[in-house]
C-alpha cells in the first residue's frame, strides 16, 4: 500500500513538474516564474546562500541586541519573558483544538480526491489501509506545508535555533493538528451515532476550557487575578500575568500537551531540540493510537467531501464564484424601476451580491460607535492612552484599504468576465458598463474609508499638554491643524476625494482583467498555481502601486500648485486655499477617471475572450 | 430583419468564418447548421455583437451592429447554450434588472405574463442555484423576451432539456417567428430543426455550403429524390466529415 501511495505522490510530482516547465514557453508564465523565483531569492535564499554575509549567529546576536534596544523602549519584553511566544503558541493551539471540537459538523471523513475514491475504495484494501494511507499521505503535505512556513518562521526573532528545527517543529505541529482532526471526526462520528447531540457536546466542551481558565483564576492569588489596564508598564505587567496565569494549574495541564508539541520549534539548540523531541513524540504517538482506536466508517463522508471539493476546483478553473451558489434571495439594497440610468442597474446588481448586512443602517451604526468610543475615551484618564492609537491605526487600516482593497472588493467586471457574453449584448456603449460594475465596490471602500477618515478626526484631539514636546512654533502650527474647524475641513476634503481616488485603484484591476484576460484568468486558477502564478499576481501588484503613484502625481502636483497660487499670489485664506487645491485634486481626478473609463469601455467592446483565453 | 454582408472572423491565421454572406426577413426561422468547428457559434456571436467581426457588415433591424452596436442590440437577444445567469439574482430580480439596462418601463406588467407563459411564475422569488437546468434556461429566455426583441439568436436552445423542454422550446420560437420575429439557431439535432426552421444555412470550415428555404437547399442536394431528410441533406452537402 506504501509502494502504492509513493508511486502516486511521486509520479504526480514529476508530471506536475513537467506541465510547469513545458508551460514556461509561454510568456505569461515565464515572466511570472522569473518574478517569483526573483522574489524568493532576495526576500528568503539571499541571506542563507549569501557568501560574505552575516552568519546565523551574527545575526542572532544583532537580533538580540535590537531586541535589547526595543526594551530599553518599553516596546519589547524582558528576558524573563522570553517563553511568552511558547504560551501563546500552546494557548492558540488549545484554541483550535477547541474551535475543532465545537464547530465540526462533519461526519467522519478523509480526504481522498475523486480519482482515488475511484481507485482505492474498490481495492482490496482495508479500512485501516485506506486510513493508514491517507495519514502517511497528510505526512508528505505536512512536510511541504513545514518547508513552506520555515522560510518565514526563520525571520522571526523571538526564534532561536536553526532552520532544520523550525522545518521539524512545523512539521509535528502539522502532524498533530491532522492527527487531531481526523480522530476527532473519528470520534464524533461515534458520538453522533451513540445519541450524543451536538448542542450537548459544543456546550460541555467549551465549558471544559471556561472550567480550567475560572478555576485557575480563582486559584491564583488576589492580587496576581487580575492586571490594572492603566499600569504604568503594560505589556509587561500584561506578560507576567499571562505568563503566570497559563503556567498555573490546572490551565498548565490543559496546555502541557500543546506547549509539548511546540517544544522542538521554539528550542534555542540541538540539545534542547533533542530533549524537547520526546515529549512532542509522545503527543503525536498518543493522538495515532487515539486515531487508530477511534476508526469508523467514512466513505459516505470523503465521497462528499471529495464531491464538494472537485466542485469548487471546477468552480475556479473557470472563473466561477467558490462552491454552490447560494439558494435563499435577499431584499434588494434599494428599489430599482426600469426607467433611469442603466450602470445603478450594475450597481444594484452587485451590492445583492454583497453582504446582507452591508447597507447604510450598518455604516450608520459604525459611525455612531467609533464617535461613541472615541468620546468614551476621551472621558476616561486611564484609557486615553487608546485614543493615541486610534488615530494613527484609523490612518495606516486606510492606507492598506486603499491598497488592497480592490483586490478583495472584486464586485465589478472581474467576477463577470465569465458574463462577459451576456454583458456584450446589452445595448449600452462598453464605458457605461464598466462604470456601472465598478459602482458597487466603488460604493463599499468609499463607506470603509470614509469610516475610518471619521475614526482619524475623532481620535486626533490633543490634550491639554499632549504637544509639549514639541516646539513653541511647531507646538501652534501642530494646534492649529488639528483645531476642530481644520480637522473637519481636512476631514471633508478627504473625503471628497476618496471616491475618485478609489475608483482610480479600481481601474488597475478591472484593466488587468479586460487587457490581460489571459493572465487575469491564470492567477484566478487554485490547485494550478506555481511560483509562475505567484510571479503574475506580484507583476499585478506592483503595476497597481505604480499606476497608483502616476496617477495620483498629476493630481498633486494641481492641488500643491493651486494651494501655493492660492496664498502666495492671491493672499487668499488657508481654508479657501485648501478648498481650491482640493477642487484642483478633484479635478484632476474626474479627468483622469474619463479617460480611464473611455479607454476601458472601448477594451470591453473589442475585447474576443473566446481568443484571448485561448493562449 | 438580418443583413449580412461578405462577414469574415479570423482568430490570428486561423480563419473561423470566410466570406459570409446571407439575410433572414421577419418570420423567418433560419437553421445554422454544420459539423463541429463549422464556425457556427462563432457567426452567431458575430451577428449578436459578442465579437467584433474582422471584416464585412452585419446589419440588425436596419442598424449596423459595428458602427451603431447600441440601436442594434435594442432590437436583439442572444440565447447561449448555457444560460449565463447572476448567482446573486432571483428571478425576479433578473427580470427587473434587465428591464433597467433596456428602459422597458413598465416590466412588471410584462414580466408576470412571461413567468406564466414559461411556468416559471411560482420561482419568481428563488435564486439560480435552486433552479433546474430547464428552469435556468427558461428564465434565461424570459430575459431575452422582456424587450420584445425584433431578432433572436439561439445557439443550441435545445441542448439540455427534456423531451417536455424541446417540444416547448419549439412551440415558443414558432410563437415568437409568428408575431414576427427573425429568428436565428444552431443546433446538431437536425430532425428537430426541420420541424421549427423555414430556412437553414450550412456552413462547412466557416465557409457557406447552402442556405435558402427548406425547399430550396433540398432541391439543390437531393439528386431528383423525394422526401429527402435535412440529416441526409447535410450529410451530402458537408461531404459527410467536418474537413
Amino acid at each position: 500500500m506504501l509502494g502504492a501511495l509513493l508511486y502516486l505522490r511521486f509520479t504526480s510530482l514529476k508530471n506536475w513538474l513537467r506541465m510547469r516547465l513545458l508551460r514556461l514557453k509561454q510568456p505569461k508564465y515565464l515572466v511570472g516564474a522569473i518574478v517569483g523565483v526573483a522574489y524568493f531569492w532576495f526576500f528568503f535564499f539571499r541571506r542563507s546562500f549569501a557568501v560574505a554575509g552575516p552568519s546565523r549567529e551574527a545575526q542572532q546576536r544583532a537580533l538580540h541586541n535590537a531586541g535589547l534596544a526595543l526594551q530599553d523602549a518599553g516596546v519589547a519584553l524582558p528576558p524573563d519573558l522570553g517563553s511568552v511566544p511558547l504560551a501563546i503558541g500552546a494557548v492558540v493551539l488549545l484554541a483550535i483544538v477547541t474551535l475543532g471540537w465545537v464547530f465540526s459538523l462533519e461526519r467522519a471523513s478523509l480526504g481522498f480526491t475523486e480519482a482515488e475514491i475511484a481507485f482505492l475504495f474498490p481495492a482490496p484494501v482495508t479500512r485501516s489501509g485506506l486510513v493508514h494511507f491517507r495519514l502517511v499521505d497528510a505526512q508528505l503535505r505536512s512536510l511541504l506545508g513545514a518547508l513552506f512556513m520555515t522560510l518565514f518562521s526563520n525571520r522571526w526573532f523571538f526564534v532561536g535555533g536553526s532552520p532544520v528545527m523550525h522545518a521539524f517543529g512545523w512539521w509535528l505541529i502539522f502532524s498533530a493538528i491532522n492527527l487531531h482532526l481526523t480522530g476527532l471526526r473519528f470520534t464524533l462520528t461515534r458520538l453522533s451515532d451513540a445519541g450524543f447531540g451536538t448542542w450537548r457536546r459544543r456546550g460541555l466542551v467549551l465549558l471544559i476550557p471556561i472550567a480550567v481558565i475560572a478555576i485557575t483564576l480563582a486559584l491564583l492569588p488576589a492580587a496576581e487575578r487580575w492586571i490594572n489596564p492603566g499600569a504604568h508598564d503594560f505589556p509587561v505587567t500584561l506578560s507576567h500575568w499571562f505568563l503566570n496565569l497559563t503556567g498555573s494549574a490546572p490551565l498548565s495541564w490543559l496546555l502541557a500537551p500543546g506547549k509539548f508539541l511546540l517544544g522542538p520549534f521554539f528550542a534555542e539548540n540541538w540539545g534542547a531540540f533533542f530533549l524537547s523531541l520526546g515529549p512532542a513524540v509522545l503527543v503525536i504517538g498518543a493522538h495515532y493510537f487515539w486515531v487508530v482506536r477511534s476508526i469508523v466508517s467514512f466513505e459516505d463522508g470523503s465521497i462528499v467531501r471529495a464531491e464538494k471539493r472537485a466542485a469548487v476546483v471546477a468552480a475556479m478553473r473557470s472563473g466561477k464564484r467558490l462552491g454552490r451558489g447560494p439558494t435563499k434571495g435577499r431584499k434588494p439594497p434599494f428599489a430599482l424601476t426600469g426607467a433611469g440610468r442603466p450602470e445603478i442597474a450594475f450597481l444594484w446588481k452587485n451590492l445583492l451580491g454583497t453582504w446582507a448586512w452591508l447597507n447604510p443602517r450598518a455604516w450608520a451604526w459604525c459611525a455612531l460607535a467609533i464617535v461613541a468610543a472615541a468620546t468614551w475615551a476621551k472621558s476616561q484618564p486611564e484609557w486615553r492612552w487608546l485614543l493615541l492609537a486610534y488615530g494613527p491605526v484609523a490612518i495606516i487600516i486606510a492606507g492598506y484599504t486603499l491598497l488592497a482593497g480592490p483586490q478583495l472588493a472584486r464586485q465589478d467586471i472581474r467576477s463577470d468576465l465569465v458574463n462577459a457574453d451576456l454583458l456584450k449584448t446589452y445595448p449600452l456603449p462598453g464605458w457605461q458598463i464598466v462604470l456601472g460594475q465598478m459602482l458597487a465596490p466603488i460604493a463599499i471602500l468609499t463607506g470603509v474609508l470614509w469610516l475610518l477618515l471619521l475614526a482619524a478626526a475623532v481620535a486626533f484631539q490633543p490634550g491639554p499638554h499632549s504637544l509639549d514636546f514639541l516646539s513653541p512654533a511647531m507646538r501652534d502650527f501642530a494646534l492649529a491643524c488639528l483645531a476642530p474647524a481644520s480637522r473637519a475641513l481636512l476631514t471633508l476634503c478627504l473625503a471628497t476625494l476618496v471616491p475618485p481616488v478609489v475608483a482610480l485603484q479600481l481601474f488597475v484591476p478591472n484593466a488587468a482583467a479586460l487587457i490581460f484576460p489571459a493572465w487575469f484568468q491564470a492567477t484566478r486558477q487554485r490547485g494550478g498555481g506555481g511560483i509562475d502564478i505567484m510571479g503574475q499576481r506580484l507583476i499585478f501588484f506592483f503595476a497597481q502601486l505604480l499606476t497608483m503613484i502616476f496617477a495620483l502625481l498629476p493630481a498633486v502636483f494641481a492641488g500643491a500648485s493651486t494651494v501655493a497660487m492660492a496664498s502666495f499670489f492671491f493672499s487668499l485664506p488657508p481654508i479657501a486655499g485648501v478648498w481650491l487645491g482640493a477642487a484642483a485634486v478633484l479635478a484632476v481626478l474626474l479627468g483622469e477617471l474619463w479617460a480611464g473609463l473611455w479607454f476601458l469601455g472601448s477594451r470591453f467592446e473589442c475585447i474576443d475572450l473566446s481568443a484571448e483565453l485561448r493562449a | 430583419m438580418i443583413e449580412v454582408l461578405a462577414l469574415a472572423k479570423r482568430y490570428g491565421d486561423f480563419p473561423a468564418v470566410t466570406d459570409l454572406s446571407f439575410s433572414a426577413r421577419p418570420g423567418e426561422v433560419l437553421g445554422l447548421v454544420g459539423p463541429n468547428g463549422a464556425g457556427k457559434t462563432t457567426t452567431l456571436r458575430c451577428l449578436a455583437g459578442i465579437i467584433p467581426a474582422t471584416s464585412g457588415t452585419v446589419r440588425i433591424a436596419g442598424h449596423d451592429i459595428a458602427t451603431d452596436p447600441v440601436a442594434a442590440k435594442r432590437a436583439l437577444a442572444f440565447f447561449p447554450d448555457e444560460p449565463r445567469l447572476f448567482d446573486y439574482l432571483t428571478v425576479r430580480q433578473h427580470l427587473n434588472f434587465v428591464a433597467r439596462i433596456y428602459g422597458v418601463a413598465d416590466h412588471e406588467v410584462l414580466a408576470q405574463p412571461l413567468l406564466e407563459e414559461l411556468e416559471i411564475a411560482d420561482k419568481a422569488d428563488e435564486l439560480p442555484g435552486a433552479l433546474s437546468r430547464g428552469m435556468k434556461q427558461k428564465l434565461a429566455i424570459a430575459c431575452g423576451l422582456l424587450h420584445s426583441p425584433q431578432v433572436m439568436f439561439f445557439d443550441e436552445p435545445l441542448t439540455g432539456l427534456d423531451p417536455l423542454g424541446i417540444r416547448r422550446m419549439k412551440d415558443s420560437i414558432l410563437k415568437r417567428a409568428r408575431a414576427g420575429a427573425t429568428i436565428v439557431l444552431s443546433s446538431h439535432l437536425l430532425h428537430l430543426l426541420e420541424e421549427v426552421c423555414s430556412h437553414v444555412l450550412i456552413l462547412k470550415k466557416g465557409r457557406k455550403i447552402a442556405d435558402g428555404s427548406l425547399a430550396e437547399v433540398s432541391a439543390q442536394f437531393s439528386n431528383g429524390e423525394a422526401d429527402v431528410s435535412l440529416e441526409e441533406i447535410f450529410i451530402r452537402a458537408t461531404g459527410g466529415s467536418e474537413n
